[in-house]
């Protein structure tokens, strides 16, 4: 990742996969951290329906809500690669993304025939 | 082998571009225009032509679907603007193409209308729930070949050829130029449902296609919709040939098949009924699974069937979602024919947010490479969408101008 990329439109709104190949979620946002003078660094990539509230105005809020809220921050140093998606170096478990799937998961099992 | 199995897939895309958008707005276009708008089909299949040739390459080069470039390129506010319109036009298609499974079914057995809407909504669960992808393609496409009976029919209805050529040259022949004007646009939309590449780029990752299916790519683009297209030319000069004298119009799908009874009898009735039920019945499920695949790439969830049921759990909700929606929408006695009017209408007012990120991530070449749109794709990419925004622009002002096509 050394060369210079356009963060708003190589970074921001891909595709998260982790380290199984599971997509589990988008870059909502990231978190830059530097002081008046300092060069920005990203810190952290941001995914999560409360990060929506701050990008889309009252549909935001109205999405945000729906999504049930939640936020999670995962750190820079978990980036594996970025190509036409963010590759992630741990599974989506470890790093908290994906719970919406996880938590609906055993309702959906129920429902006979439904690992064909 | 591979020949086989190409042939096989554009057999079945044959009998999968039609839908019952396509079903009502040829037919009516004929009954109403006769041949003359022949040529506004011809551009709508071009159309959709070069839109899914650009899809299918994106997804085959980034393993990006429709509604992940969307996100990429419109950003999280007017993507989502973008989703909502696209997933309402989505559910009032989807509600159309079940109502028309319903009618179908009800022509065919006779039972109660409500029965079989409950059914067909079981009947769809329980297919999309219990069979494989490929078979779901090869059930639903080849049970839609039977609508090539309305190819013959066109040829026995013995229309005046010279007219029917007359019609692919463009030309305006009518005191009425907004209604022409409304089922241009109306028959433009037919052919380029959006849902139908919605579908078609996700499958194309499903399948984790790569370059070396891009040749795959072109052939069912060019091929598949332009032999679907023919069946577009028979149904309007069925239509036109029909219905255009005698002053009737087609509301119900029973008369559009109907056109197939008048030259051939019962078989032919027989054929029509159940290639639109296997037309109609396909598109229900395509638009089920792209209500569903638009909202998990748009916020990022594990998304697909053949991760299985278990493997994308709110995938897999949001399709049940859907279709209970759906069934309960036609079960409030909606119109199923009037609603695809509508839901054509719409869905050329909304086909712009999502053409344009498919021509924009189809020109970056940071992963596109030398896959990316060659001169050849933007031209015809750029054409289009001067088409398409105009098309989105007139939509609804013609719809009220002409009282949804009624004056």
């Amino acid at each position: 990742l050394s060369e210079t990329i356009d963060l708003g439109l190589r970074i921001v709104d891909r595709q998260l996969i982790d380290s199984e190949d599971r997509r589990c979620g988008k870059v909502d946002d990231l978190a830059l951290e530097g002081g008046p003078g300092e060069a920005l660094e990203v810190v952290a990539i941001l995914s999560g329906p409360d990060v929506w509230r701050a990008r889309a105005g009252l549909v935001g809020r109205v999405a945000a809500w729906l999504g049930g809220g939640g936020r999670v921050r995962v750190p820079w140093d978990e980036v594996a690669g970025v190509d036409a998606h963010v590759k992630l170096r741990k599974r989506a478990q470890e790093l908290g993304l994906g719970r919406g799937d996880d938590r609906l998961r055993p309702f959906i099992e129920k429902i006979p025939d439904a690992d064909r | 082998v591979k020949i086989f199995q190409v042939a096989l897939g554009i057999l079945a895309a044959i009998g999968g571009f039609v839908d019952i958008g396509d079903l009502v707005f040829n037919v009516s276009a004929g009954a109403t225009f006769g041949y003359q708008l022949l040529w506004v089909v011809v551009i709508g299949v071009v159309g959709i032509t070069v839109y899914s040739e650009m899809c299918g390459r994106v997804a085959a080069i980034s393993g990006k679907a429709v509604f992940d470039a969307v996100r990429e390129r419109l950003g999280f506010k007017v993507g989502l603007t973008t989703l909502i319109a696209a997933q309402v036009v989505n559910l009032m298609t989807l509600t159309a193409e079940v109502g028309g499974v319903a009618i179908c079914l009800q022509l065919l057995s006779g039972l109660p209308y409500r029965w079989l809407i409950v059914l067909a909504g079981i009947a769809i669960a329980v297919v999309v729930w219990v069979t494989s992808f490929d078979w779901i393609e090869r059930i639903f496409g080849y049970g839609g070949l039977c609508l090539l009976v309305f190819a013959v029919a066109a040829v026995k209805l013995h229309p005046v050829w010279g007219a029917v050529g007359h019609g692919f040259v463009p030309h305006i022949q009518t005191e009425s130029p907004l209604l022409y004007a409304y089922f241009a646009v109306g028959l433009l939309g037919a052919a380029m449902t959006p849902y139908e590449v919605y579908f078609y780029s996700s499958g194309a990752v499903e399948e984790q296609w790569g370059p070396k299916d891009l040749g795959l790519n072109k052939a069912n683009a060019m091929i598949g919709y332009g032999l679907g297209g023919f069946l577009s030319f028979a149904l309007m000069i069925v239509g036109g040939s029909l219905f255009l004298d005698k002053g009737i119009e087609p509301e119900f799908l029973g008369s559009i098949a109907v056109g197939a009874e008048v030259p051939l009898g019962q078989i032919g009735l027989l054929l029509a009924i159940v290639g639109i039920l296997f037309a109609v019945g396909g598109a229900a499920i395509d638009t089920l699974f792209s209500g569903a695949y638009n909202l998990a790439q748009f916020f990022g969830w594990e998304w697909g069937r053949y991760r299985a049921q278990t493997g994308a759990p709110r995938f897999t909700l949001t399709w049940i979602v859907l279709l209970v929606l759906a069934v309960g929408a036609v079960m409030t006695g909606v119109d199923p024919v009037q609603l695809t009017e509508y839901a054509v209408i719409f869905s050329a007012v909304a086909l712009p947010l999502t053409y344009i990120p498919i021509l924009l991530v189809a020109n970056d070449r940071s992963y596109m490479r030398e896959y990316a749109n060659g001169r050849l794709a933007n031209t015809l990419g750029l054409i289009y969408l001067a088409v398409i925004v105009v098309i989105s622009l007139t939509a609804v002002p013609l719809l009220i101008l002409t009282n949804v096509g009624q004056n």
